[in-house]
């Protein structure tokens, strides 16, 4: 996996959220894929994903986990972040986004009205998405979904 | 209370708690029975104590959930779980919460109701209390149990840091933990032994025996130096009986091979803190499965669960039927199983094996504390999914065919090559799940109970 040695992803939970398994099995699980991961853990304010980009300019994307519900609340900050020029790379989305499944399809659209770029069902999108080749234009939801 | 030179607390502090002569007398002469009272006795008849988790934010509420359970279910003793405010020190934020909606505390805030309201929860019901919380620095929240009158006080350096916080340092937590240490070894002197259980859970979620052993082991020897000389070791169910008996039988050899002599120990057992079924049967029968696991493992404790745990909060309710669940499950109609006494053996020797390989590097330092703060920087020790930055959570665990739980990756940790080997061949026959890029079966082993009945209707699953 030499070829992805190169790459950043910046790593975390949203700020809300305090919950450690999926972010450590994601930060596993992208090593071994011979990525270097920034994991800022759990607990993450936006603003310190956007500050680990600055520090990695490279950073291939900034995956934030939330499962306590709470994901459209803790990216409320994205467009004013984006527009001031930060979190310039891909951001991707994934876990339980919201306290009722049923409201799920809406949490997604407002991630994405929020500017999020990829918001995944499940942890086995993940690595597809981020060896997908970074010039290959973006893969699109729907196919990492199916 | 004058013990400011043991606890180090700010003087403002010391001055709101009664004097440390008053705080000892009425630990040790109310005639009520104390934690240490409780636990020996249950020694000597082996069956073990049941005890609930259980916290809410109100006084009265708090006062009517103690004597609901312990007239519901005369558990053996009862817990005060606290939020996650106090735990984290913020008093003044419980405190603000305590004011304006006092429902929306996930535990109790003992520091903001004070010691004189603390001591209306002792007073309360007739089994003693633990203060069950989660706090890398917990002298003041210890100050004002001890003055309420509570005899046992759950945490340690290792178990209530990693888990918990997000960056707090190890040397800080474990600083703080003799601190409290120190003055329960001051206490033992006056006469009053308080139960101090380490917290062995840890993450909770799939964590080898051996992971477990080692950090209450150390957190144990640690408190042996401040001069305590009794301690609860906790121990999470992971769910293969006879890997969770040897784990518990374990407990005992351990501490007789590493704690001083004349160090009193009691095993306890935490039924299964992973992700619970959500169907409420299911709920039932790991409830059930847990505490019989504690039985069969010699446990002098059993902290037990509900058939709300995948729900949230438990009731009143069910926290008391999950004691009653527990009750039958530990009582004589059980006595009549046996287990594979072999296969216990052998994985008694194993995780006896495995904890002094991660152990013994550490215990011949001259400075022990600073030993378990290198060891965690280096990976030498580590903790499966750590919330913490201060272990490298490089150890990633799996269930063996089994259901046994085994090192997937063992990370840092300083194995020997037969260990290695063991973990290795005990793991080959995961069908197509040996790939540690492959998270999906590792979810899976996560999800083991929730996922092991087949999905029934909401409405029946949810009664």
């Amino acid at each position: 996996m030499s070829h992805v040695d190169d790459r950043v992803v910046v790593l975390g939970v949203a700020e809300s959220d305090a919950h450690a398994v999926a972010n450590r099995l994601i930060e596993f699980q992208l090593r071994e894929l011979g990525f270097a991961v920034v994991n800022l853990g759990v607990c993450t304010p936006l603003a310190d994903f956007a500050d680990a980009v600055a520090a990695h300019p490279q950073a291939r994307a900034v995956v934030i986990g939330s499962v306590n519900g709470h994901a459209v609340a803790d990216l409320r900050d994205l467009p004013a972040l984006r527009g001031a020029g930060r979190l310039p790379c891909p951001v991707v989305v994934g876990g339980n986004l919201t306290i009722d499944p049923a409201d799920r399809p809406e949490a997604k659209r407002q991630l994405l009205a929020l500017g999020v770029d990829h918001v995944l069902d499940d942890l086995t999108e993940l690595a597809p998405l981020l060896l997908a080749p970074p010039d290959g234009a973006q893969v699109p939801d729907e196919v990492v979904r199916a | 209370m004058p013990d400011d030179t043991l606890l180090r607390l700010a003087p403002r502090v010391g001055a709101s708690l009664p004097s440390w002569r008053e705080v000892v007398a009425y630990l040790r002469d109310s005639g009520r029975p104390t934690a240490i009272d409780v636990l020996r006795s249950a020694r000597a008849t082996g069956r073990p104590v049941l005890q609930p988790r259980c916290g809410v934010g109100g006084h009265e509420e708090m006062l009517a959930l103690l004597r609901h359970l312990d007239t519901a279910a005369a558990p053996g003793m009862l817990s005060v779980t606290i939020d996650s405010h106090t735990r984290l020190g913020h008093f003044v934020t419980a405190a603000r919460e305590l004011r304006t909606d006092p429902g929306r505390l996930n535990g109790y805030p003992l520091v903001a109701h004070g010691w004189a309201r603390g001591r209306e929860l002792t007073e309360s019901v007739r089994v003693p209390l633990e203060v069950r919380h989660g706090s890398p620095d917990a002298r003041e929240l210890f100050a004002s149990a001890l003055a309420a009158g509570i005899s046992s006080f759950e945490g340690g350096g290792i178990g209530y840091n990693l888990p918990y916080s997000k960056d707090v340092p190890l040397a800080e937590s474990l600083s703080a933990w003799q601190r409290v240490d120190a003055v329960t070894a001051a206490l033992a002197a006056e006469g009053v032994v308080l139960e101090r259980e380490l917290f062995g859970t840890l993450t909770a979620v799939l964590v080898p025996p051996s992971v477990s052993l080692a950090c209450t082991l150390l957190e144990a020897v640690l408190a042996t130096e401040q001069g305590v000389r009794s301690v609860s070791i906790a121990y999470p169910q992971g769910g293969e009986i006879h890997q969770d008996v040897a784990a518990l039988r374990a407990i005992t050899l351990l501490c007789e091979r590493y704690l001083p002599q004349d160090t009193e120990v009691f095993p306890v057992l935490h039924v299964f803190m992973g992700v619970f079924p959500r169907d409420r049967a299911a709920a039932d029968a790991l409830v059930f499965h847990g505490a019989l696991t504690g039985r069969l493992g010699g446990a002098t404790k059993v902290i037990t669960k509900t058939r709300d745990e995948a729900w949230g909060i438990p009731s009143a309710e069910a926290n008391a039927l999950g004691l009653i669940t527990s009750a039958v499950a530990t009582s004589p109609l059980l006595d009549f199983i046996r287990l594979d006494e072999a296969r216990i053996a052998e994985e008694t020797a194993w995780i006896l094996t495995e904890v002094a390989e991660l152990v013994e590097p550490l215990l011949a330092a001259r400075d022990r504390v600073a030993a378990v703060c290198a060891a965690f920087a280096s990976g030498a020790l580590d903790v499966p999914f750590s919330a913490s930055r201060n272990a490298r959570a490089a150890v990633l665990p799996a269930r063996d065919p089994g259901g046994a739980i085994r090192y997937l990756s063992p990370g840092g940790l300083p194995f020997s090559a037969s260990t290695l080997r063991r973990n290795r061949e005990l793991l080959a026959d995961r069908a197509g799940r040996g790939d540690v890029t492959d998270v999906t079966g590792v979810v899976a082993d996560i999800n083991h109970f929730a996922d092991a009945i087949p999905v029934r209707t909401p409405e029946v699953s949810q009664r």
